[in-house]
Formats: structure tokens, C-alpha cells, sequence
């Protein structure tokens, strides 16, 4: 097990990071600084954004200075207990494959070596967890635990791509929610909106939860697409089994 | 208490002070890209210094006011006609209902700030007023401005006492290059010494891609020791990425809140700013320092606009802004007659002016 390392990002935010891997274990301990923090916020502490294996906590170098903040932070880094992760729940996201919309399954399937329709089952199969939120509002970051696919994201990131593509890298599988520059492979679009502002609480998927790729028809896809812009679409969920 | 959009320029939108709380949601802070241009603007408006205002970018546009107000400029010089006069920056203006603002290109910079006193009223989204313009949300319609938008202000109460007291020094926009300090890291370590060694000597020139979000550099190439990617973690406002291409993008108000992409250093919070007011062409250096460093400038910028504040509350202590001088004129010839009215007698001096129709 490496050493937790606090680094500054800029004058006001400081950077807590764990072992450097994408792990349900690892996550745990970011979520449970989180939470320790939330309960015993430090003078001058603002807000806090958890990924994966870091957790970025902001502050008002007006108040307290990086030392001051560095210190505050790892004091409580071995009070930070294990906590427990949040009820498990799988939502359902329907998924088009169709090539209209999938317009790098083809290439997947070329460097994969694999026939578009296997392509399909794989991402389809296992559920993916839902790690963090972030880049875009609702925008879940969602793996599996083993690697699916070998490739890793692009050189150079496509400048936009359309809100609803589902973009993968190795044993990740992402949601975008609106159009915006991304660097990964584009498998599939959903119908369904991952940030709708028209909702009181806007986003669909929460950290901690798992979510399941449902294949659909285009036909499917554009029914299901005008349920959403009604607002009388709900996504099935369910409980996770172990 | 509304403004009018005549004309709204290339890209002008409602801002406040920012969106906090929401990063965990992917909800980046958005606000003004320029903020040191934006407070000064509200704060010579007689404002709280995070009041909703408006941001004009690279062409200001044209504003009618339908009620009398007090409102200010500052950032980009955009050369501001009120009712087709120049009219000043770094000051509160006092405009009637019906005067019309217009703002030009910027001649230098890229962004102005306009305050009116009150501040913008349209309902905040998740607690900011901010238009996050690459997401459609927040701010008027969750859009920039279009002709015709009338956007309706705060009453701010009673008229102030002596608005013609409220000014400041202009900032300058420099036209050379910028030199943006920055904090080395996080992932400093992913470059090579030599990686390290181009990026903070070598001139770089801001793209055709620059926006609210961030500004792509054109330049030398910076060298990983690896490769650019990293598991995804937290992007702030100054955040430098270096993708694969070796080439650095500054992560502006609306960037991402994180990404997957190595990140060489950090702006200062006192140099965005700077950022805020360059555009295509414009060319940028980068200057090391320690955080100890960065904060202590910050202290002294917030200080300098406490100092303002203080000015605008208490203006006794100012100098008396100067009178206009009476224009040198000279005459053909001069005439001294008795005027004799109502029975008591004026002496008077008839001058004709030269040239004069």
C-alpha cells in the first residue's frame, strides 16, 4: 500500500490522492475522507470533488494557508474510518447500437478482433459502477472490474460529440450527457437524459450505484427518446444482487 | 428597472461571482472569466462585488436603458458611446431611461464587464445567477443574449448620495506577451526535464480554440516521460492539461471538473485574468512560483479591492474629480457697452469668437 500524498492544485484547492488504481477499495477511502471531512470541516474549507482515487478538497487561501490546509487534512486522514457504501442499486440505461449512432463500433471491432454483435454483447453483459460524477453535470464515471476492451482513449480528443453517445476505454463506460469535446470510442447513444435541469433533483445516476446497458432497436431508441422529452419516461431500476 | 438589448455583440451573457457546491455533480463554477474586471465594474456600481452583471466578449454590443440607473465599465476597452459620446470606464455612469451604450470592438483585451447598480435579476440555478453558456443553463434562458432581451434589474433603493465620487485607476491590458505565473503540478512528474524545461521558456500563442471553457495553445511541444493519461481527477480554473499532442490547454470558468489528462501546472488565481482577456493571437510565457507565493499575491489583490470598496463608502478622503477646462477660444474683437434694463445700468463685453458660424 503507497502513502496517501497531499499536493497543492493551484492556491486554492489541495489534492489528496491514494494508491493509483481504479478500485472499489480505493474509492472507499476517498468517500470516506469525504465524509469525514463533511462531518469535521476545517476554517476556511469549501467544497470537495471525489473522483476515483483522489479527492480535491477547495478553500479560501484568504482564510487558511496550504500548510495550515495540508495539515488540517491529513490529521484527519487516520480518523477517517471505513464507511459503509451506499445501497446498491442497478438503473437500467437503454442503449442503441445501431451505427447511426455507434460510429466507432466498426473500429472497435477491428482492434478487438471481435464481431460488432460480440462487441455488443460484451458491453451489454456486466454492469458497470458508478464511481463519480463529474467533466459534465451528471456525467457518471462508471467501470467494470475486469477490462472488457484493450484500447485506451484517442491521441486527439473529436472536438464535439452528441449528448446521449456512450463512450469506452479499457473497463470504463461513460454516459455523455450533452455535446462536448471527448478523446474515447463511441459504442452506442442512449435516449435517456443523464442531466435534465427541468427535474428537481437534475441528475439520473448518483455515486455508488451500478447501472446496466439494456440493447435497444433504433425504433426503440427514437420511442423511448420522445417518452423523455415528455418527462413521463422513467429508467427501470433494481436492487443489486451480490 | 430593465435593460434593453439592441444589439448583443458576438457573445454577452449574465455572470455572478460563480457556482459553488455542485463540482461533485460535474457542475463547474462557470462566472466571469476576467473576476479582478468584473468586481471593480460592480463595486464602482455601488454593488456587492459578486453581483449578477454582464460579460461582453471581443464586440460589446448596444444597450438601452429603460429606467434611469447607475451602472460601470471595466476590462476590455470596447470604446463605449453613450447616446453617441464617449463615455468613460472605471467609473459609475449615471445613464436616464432611453440613453443608449454602445461598445465596439475591444482594442485591446477581450472581455468588459457592465454593472448596473441593483445587479441583473434573472432566477439562479443551483444558487448562482451564472450563465453556463457551453451547457445551456443558468443566467438569461441559459443562453447568451439575443436583440430584444430585456433584462429586468434589482431595485437597488434609494439613489446613491455622490456617484460622480466612484472611480478607480484603469487596469492596463498588456499587448506583448502575458507572463502567467503558475504552481507546478499536479502531475508534474509525468514530464521529462526537458518537458519541464520548454514550458516555462518557451512563448506560446493562443489558438482560433479558445472559449469559456479553456484556451488551446499553439507552441512547443512538451515532452512526457510516458504517455498523457492519467485516472480522471479534478480540473480547477487554470488547471494546464498537456494531451498526447505536447500541446498545454488552460481549463477556464466553465471547464470541466475533471479530466484524464496530464496537468503540468496551475494559473495563479491572481493571473486568470489575464487569460480572461487574451484571444487568438495573443502570446503567453509562464512563470514559476511556490503556493507561499501565490497566496500572498492573492492577499494583496483582494486587499487593493477592499481598498476600493472602502473608497466608494466613505469618498471624503478623495480627490474632487477634475473639472472639464474651459476651452481656449480666441476672438476678433472685443466690444464694451452699457446695457441699460428695467432702469439699472450692466456694463457688458460683446467678444466675437473666430471662426465661429
Amino acid at each position: 500500500m503507497s502513502e496517501t500524498v497531499i499536493r497543492p492544485a493551484g492556491d486554492s484547492s489541495l489534492l489528496v490522492e491514494f494508491e493509483n488504481e481504479i478500485s472499489l477499495e480505493v474509492n472507499s477511502k476517498v468517500q470516506a475522507l469525504k465524509h469525514t471531512l463533511e462531518k469535521s470541516p476545517f476554517e476556511g474549507m469549501g467544497e470537495m470533488l471525489p473522483t476515483y482515487r483522489s479527492l480535491l478538497v477547495f478553500y479560501d487561501p484568504l482564510k487558511i494557508r496550504w500548510k495550515q490546509a495540508q495539515e488540517e487534512v491529513r490529521a484527519r486522514l487516520g480518523s477517517a474510518g471505513k464507511v459503509s457504501l451506499p445501497k446498491a442499486i442497478v438503473t437500467e440505461i437503454p442503449v442503441c447500437y445501431d451505427k447511426e449512432y455507434a460510429v466507432d463500433l466498426e473500429h472497435i471491432a477491428e482492434i478487438e478482433h471481435k464481431t460488432e454483435e460480440e462487441i455488443i454483447k460484451i458491453h451489454s453483459q456486466s454492469d458497470y459502477f458508478v464511481y463519480m460524477l463529474g467533466f459534465a453535470p451528471g456525467h457518471p464515471y462508471t467501470a467494470r472490474f475486469e477490462n472488457p476492451f484493450s484500447f485506451k482513449r484517442m491521441e486527439n480528443p473529436r472536438l464535439k460529440i452528441p449528448g446521449g453517445s456512450i463512450v469506452v476505454q479499457l473497463g470504463l463506460s461513460d454516459i455523455i450527457p450533452f455535446d462536448q469535446p471527448c478523446g474515447w470510442n463511441i459504442i452506442g447513444s442512449t435516449p435517456v437524459k443523464a442531466c435534465d435541469y427541468r427535474k428537481e433533483d437534475p441528475f439520473l445516476l448518483h455515486a455508488g450505484q451500478w447501472i446496466h446497458h439494456r440493447p435497444v432497436s433504433k425504433e426503440e431508441y427514437l420511442d423511448i427518446k420522445r417518452q423523455v422529452e415528455a418527462g413521463s419516461y422513467v429508467c427501470r431500476s433494481w436492487e443489486k444482487e451480490d | 428597472m430593465a435593460v434593453k438589448v439592441l444589439s448583443p455583440g458576438i457573445l454577452t451573457s449574465v455572470q455572478d461571482g460563480g457556482r459553488t457546491g455542485y463540482q461533485q455533480y460535474g457542475v463547474s463554477p462557470s462566472g466571469p472569466m476576467d473576476l479582478r474586471s468584473f468586481r471593480t465594474a460592480n463595486i464602482l456600481a455601488g454593488n456587492d462585488a459578486d453581483e449578477a452583471g454582464l460579460e461582453l466578449t471581443l464586440m460589446g454590443g448596444e444597450y438601452q436603458f429603460l429606467s434611469s440607473h447607475v451602472i460601470a465599465l471595466a476590462g476590455a476597452d470596447m470604446n463605449p458611446m453613450l447616446n453617441g459620446k464617449k463615455a468613460g470606464m472605471y467609473k459609475a455612469l449615471c445613464v436616464n431611461a432611453g440613453d443608449v451604450l454602445k461598445l465596439g470592438f475591444a482594442a485591446s483585451g477581450c472581455r468588459c464587464y457592465m454593472a448596473v447598480r441593483g445587479g441583473i435579476d434573472v432566477k439562479p440555478v443551483m444558487g448562482s445567477r451564472s450563465t453556463m453558456v457551453g451547457k445551456q443553463f443558468g443566467g438569461y434562458e441559459g443562453r447568451k443574449l439575443q436583440k430584444d432581451d430585456v433584462l429586468q434589474v434589482k431595485d437597488p433603493g434609494s439613489a446613491p448620495a455622490h456617484p460622480e465620487t466612484w472611480f478607480t485607476d484603469p487596469v492596463q491590458i498588456p499587448a506583448g506577451p502575458r507572463t502567467l505565473r503558475v504552481i507546478m503540478g499536479p502531475q508534474e512528474e509525468r514530464f521529462t526535464e526537458q518537458g519541464i524545461h520548454t514550458f516555462l521558456t518557451s512563448e506560446y500563442t493562443v489558438g482560433q480554440d479558445f472559449d469559456r471553457q479553456g484556451y488551446r495553445l499553439d507552441g512547443q511541444k512538451i515532452e512526457h516521460k510516458t504517455d498523457s493519461n492519467i485516472v480522471s481527477d479534478g480540473v480547477v480554473a487554470g488547471s494546464i492539461q498537456v494531451p498526447g499532442t505536447g500541446l498545454p490547454i488552460i481549463m477556464t470558468a466553465e471547464h470541466a471538473t475533471v479530466g484524464g489528462y496530464t496537468k503540468i501546472a496551475t494559473v495563479i488565481t491572481a493571473d486568470l485574468p489575464l487569460i480572461g482577456q487574451c484571444k487568438a493571437g495573443d502570446r503567453i510565457r509562464f512563470e514559476k512560483v511556490t503556493v507561499e507565493e501565490a497566496q500572498e499575491i492573492l492577499a494583496k489583490e483582494a486587499q487593493k479591492l477592499e481598498d476600493l470598496k472602502k473608497l466608494i463608502s466613505d469618498p471624503s478622503h478623495l480627490p474632487e474629480p477634475e473639472q472639464e477646462e474651459a476651452p481656449v477660444r480666441e476672438f476678433e474683437y472685443t466690444k464694451d457697452v452699457i446695457l441699460t434694463i428695467n432702469g439699472k445700468a450692466y456694463d457688458v463685453r460683446i467678444q466675437k469668437i473666430k471662426d465661429a458660424e
